[in-house]
């Protein structure tokens, strides 16, 4: 067996007995994640059927040319999520490469191996593809179910999505390892200073890009149409492998096999170039590049961050021990990971293209249905924010604790204060972003006085709720034998973490969402029964947030008190 | 069978192995003693081709570990002080694994892989996921899968750790019996009274530097005091350290 095929048949054999100790956990907790995931994807597959339809009538009744306008929409809508897709596969290719070819502890075992860097490189390649597009696959597939439906492809379009797929994950895949080979060789030589304006520079351009592209202008029904065309045009450019897939797929479900073909061997002789020329770089520079990481200089990273944790530790004098030494202990630990830095920088870059977006949705829609509409997304957008926020670097906090239980179980500090701890501290960091998210998005918006306090309202509320679910489900389901933050929020706990999130928002955002809208509907017949609808659903988040605090939070410390480390 | 030529590792400004030269003849049970922090895992991981080295080179059976890494890596068998192990694989499919990354035919995995198992005691659990073994039987683990190659070379990094007596003792002995063999042992250890029994020759490593390089008669005789190896190694070593 070649040491590539060795390491394939080990992967599979870790995959068949990790499935299989699916057993050993909880028959509730698997029973509630299977439940939600069908539920979930089955909710995918309607909102994008109903999204797909609304285009398609849209289109038809702006265009005045039947259904043939629609169409072109939903061939436009096709190709802008096609791409939108490519370029979060290649940023996420370049996250999970760098914690897989570089932060792994597998990689020390497997440098040692007589393998070639090469070799090594296309192990791991498979594992980042594999991580980085889970989710494709999950969202993916009802996306082209309801498109297939909605236009009512041949059997043909199913065919041909399940085949462009392994090409279309593989080349930005190999885009996003090839941007993380250079940049693991290149990084480790540069000064801060310079690192940090590099990061500014291409921060600040990916900002000015985003904002000028989804800038529009002001939009009547006669100019809607031309504008939507000309806003998707970018995603007709033949130099897109985005472009392509659509291309390929489209002609398969309508028969044209030649341009299926020629589109099919497009993608795929492109995603083995870059595959061919990424192993080939890992072959020359993968090593450079990492011995630099292993041996980098870090006084200087240490004095920089050394001023901002003695801040951290300054600010919290008032705090009493041992609360102050958790606190301040959580912080440096969280602000020494740069994987963890790395993907809180994604959701500065989120936060900062919504906010950027927000000045435009405002002047546009004057309306009382829109205006609503638009204080409601805003408060699911806020919220799912939150919920990413607590699922990936909250739920893992007591996990992360497992090995240290030595010193944490002995001091005199009982397990129900160090929960507590961590969900205050949850509470307040995150407040600190999603809070101060929702004032400016409610200035931005130009909310009405009412629309802007039950925003806010509900941020307040639901940092509570999903800080106590984070923390309370990462104690009741705690991976104490795992120290990678990113594989605790993938284990089950995590994921039922995650989907319980979801409900909760769900539930908020649509109590809200049915008042609100009901009085733009005018089903209130007088102020009185709006008052007294909003005050009952006021009760009702609240209630449920105060359930989802304290229940995973009883539930958890109960736990940790009966556990043996 | 390992030759290290001004081997140097610097981290920044500050060298963690400064000017290495060694060579240690095939069949030699090599001890690496140092306090913390002297350069001894430093040196390991250049010698195994973990880490590229600042100036120098470490030359392992003859092929140059950076010039040659994958022929080095061959002839190397290595037991890392935490060994990584996959937790979800058994430990027969864990030396299955191993095979395979040393490209060796199914057949031999069968014979020396079972007679390795059996060796080191841990064949009843072989086929029981890693998760669940102790520490010790992860250890036992490690050495079986280094030896599955039948390496030239073999680098260990603190071996004792989660061993019982009975275990060191048997762990010991056969690496004793692998020199008899022609194997090259290179082991960095702080248990003092084991390498002053098994250690055809000290090198004895301070601030990155080789202080002292002898047989252990020769390192006794260096001290002014006589003594057991602890008392030389530590009048040896504090002089620097003050």
């Amino acid at each position: 067996m070649t040491p590539v095929r060795s390491i394939a048949w080990a992967k599979r054999r870790i995959a068949v007995h990790s499935i299989a100790s699916v057993r050993k956990e909880s028959k509730l907790k698997v029973g509630v994640i299977t439940f939600c995931a069908v539920g979930f994807w089955i909710g995918f597959f309607f909102l994008f059927k109903e999204g797909f339809q609304w285009l398609l009538d849209f289109g038809s009744s702006v265009g005045g040319a039947g259904r043939g306008i629609g169409n072109i929409i939903l061939v436009r809508m096709l190709g802008v999520l096609m791409l939108a897709v490519f370029v979060m596969l290649t940023f996420s290719n370049i996250l999970v490469a760098f914690s897989t070819l570089y932060r792994s502890r597998e990689v020390n075992y497997l440098l040692q191996a007589p393998i070639t860097f090469r070799a090594f490189f296309i192990s791991r390649f498979f594992e980042c593809v594999l991580f980085s597009s889970w989710a494709l696959a999950y969202l993916g597939s009802p996306l082209m179910l309801a498109y297939g439906y909605t236009t009512h492809a041949s059997p043909l379009f199913y065919a041909a999505s399940l085949l462009f797929f392994i090409p279309y994950i593989a080349l930005p895949a190999g885009i996003g390892s090839l941007i993380t080979l250079a940049l693991a060789r290149i990084f480790p030589r540069l000064h801060l200073r310079t690192m940090i304006l590099l990061a500014i520079l291409a921060v600040s351009l990916l900002f000015l890009y985003w904002k000028n592209w989804l800038s529009a202008q002001r939009l009547s029904e006669d100019t809607i149409l031309p504008a939507l065309l000309d806003m998707t045009a970018q995603t007709q450019s033949p130099y897109l492998p985005s472009y392509w897939a659509t291309r390929g797929i489209l002609a398969g479900a309508s028969g044209n096999y030649g341009e299926f073909a020629f589109n099919f061997l497009l993608l795929t002789s492109n995603a083995l170039l870059i595959v061919w020329i990424a192993a080939e770089t890992a072959q020359r520079i993968f090593y450079l590049g990492w011995s630099s990481l292993e041996g980098r200089e870090r006084s200087r990273m240490r004095l920089f961050s050394q001023h901002l944790l003695g801040f951290a530790d300054t600010a919290l004098r008032g705090v009493p021990n041992p609360f102050r030494v958790l606190i301040v202990k959580d912080i440096k630990l969280f602000w020494r990971d740069p994987v963890q830095w790395s993907q809180f920088v994604i959701f500065f870059g989120i936060m900062a293209v919504y906010i950027a977006n927000l000045r435009n949705a405002s002047s546009h829609y004057q309306q009382e249905f829109w205006r609503s509409w638009i204080a409601c997304l805003n408060i699911a957008a806020c919220t799912l924010i939150l919920a990413t926020l607590t699922s990936r670097f909250v739920f893992p906090l007591v996990s992360l604790e497992g090995r240290r239980f030595w010193v944490l179980g002995l001091a005199p500090l009982s397990f129900r204060q160090l929960v507590w701890q961590k969900f205050w501290l949850s509470v307040t960091t995150t407040s600190l972003f999603t809070v101060g998210l929702a004032i400016l998005s409610g200035f931005m918006l130009r909310l009405e006085p009412i629309y802007f306090a039950l925003s806010v309202y509900s941020v307040i509320i639901t940092n509570f709720g999903l800080s106590g679910l984070a923390v309370g489900l990462g104690t009741l389901y705690p991976n104490f034998q795992e120290d990678n933050p990113a594989r605790i929020v993938s284990g089950m706990g995590g994921t039922l973490n995650f989907l319980l999130s979801v409900v909760y928002i769900t539930l908020v955002v649509g109590a809200q969402t049915v008042i609100l809208q009901s009085r733009v509907l005018g089903l209130y017949t007088n102020d009185w029964m709006f008052y007294t609808a909003l005050v009952l659903v006021l009760v009702f988040i609240t209630g449920i947030s105060v359930i989802s605090t304290l229940v995973p939070m009883l539930l958890g410390m109960r736990n940790l008190n009966h556990a043996e480390f | 069978m390992i030759l290290t030529e001004n081997l140097t590792k610097r981290f920044g400004g500050k060298a963690a192995v400064d000017c290495l030269n060694l060579r240690i003849p095939p069949g030699e049970f090599f001890c690496f003693l140092g306090p913390n922090g002297a350069g001894k895992t430093t040196t390991i991981k250049m010698l195994t081709g973990l880490l590229h080295p600042s100036e120098g080179r470490a030359v392992i059976g003859g092929y140059d570990i950076q010039q040659d890494p994958v022929e080095a890596k061959r002839v190397i068998g290595y037991v890392p002080d935490s060994p990584f192990l996959y937790e979800k694989l058994t430990g027969r499919e864990f030396m299955r694994f191993v095979a395979g990354l040393y490209r060796l035919p199914d057949s031999h995995v069968m014979k020396q892989g079972e007679h390795l198992l059996e060796l080191f005691g841990i064949r009843h659990v072989g086929d029981e996921l890693i998760e669940d073994y102790s520490h010790g039987m992860r250890q036992k683990l490690s050495f079986a899968s280094c030896f599955l190659h039948e390496p030239k070379v073999v680098v260990v990094d603190e071996p004792w750790v989660g061993l019982d007596p009975k275990n060191i003792r048997f762990v010991k002995d056969y690496l004793r019996e692998k020199t008899r063999e022609g194997v090259t042992v290179f082991m960095s250890t702080h248990t003092l009274s084991i390498a002053e029994e098994v250690a055809d020759r000290i090198g004895i490593i301070h601030n990155g530097r080789l202080l002292h390089l002898g047989s252990v008669p020769e390192i006794m005789a260096m001290a002014q005091r006589p003594g057991s190896l602890e008392d030389v190694f530590l009048e040896l070593t504090q002089g620097d350290e003050t």
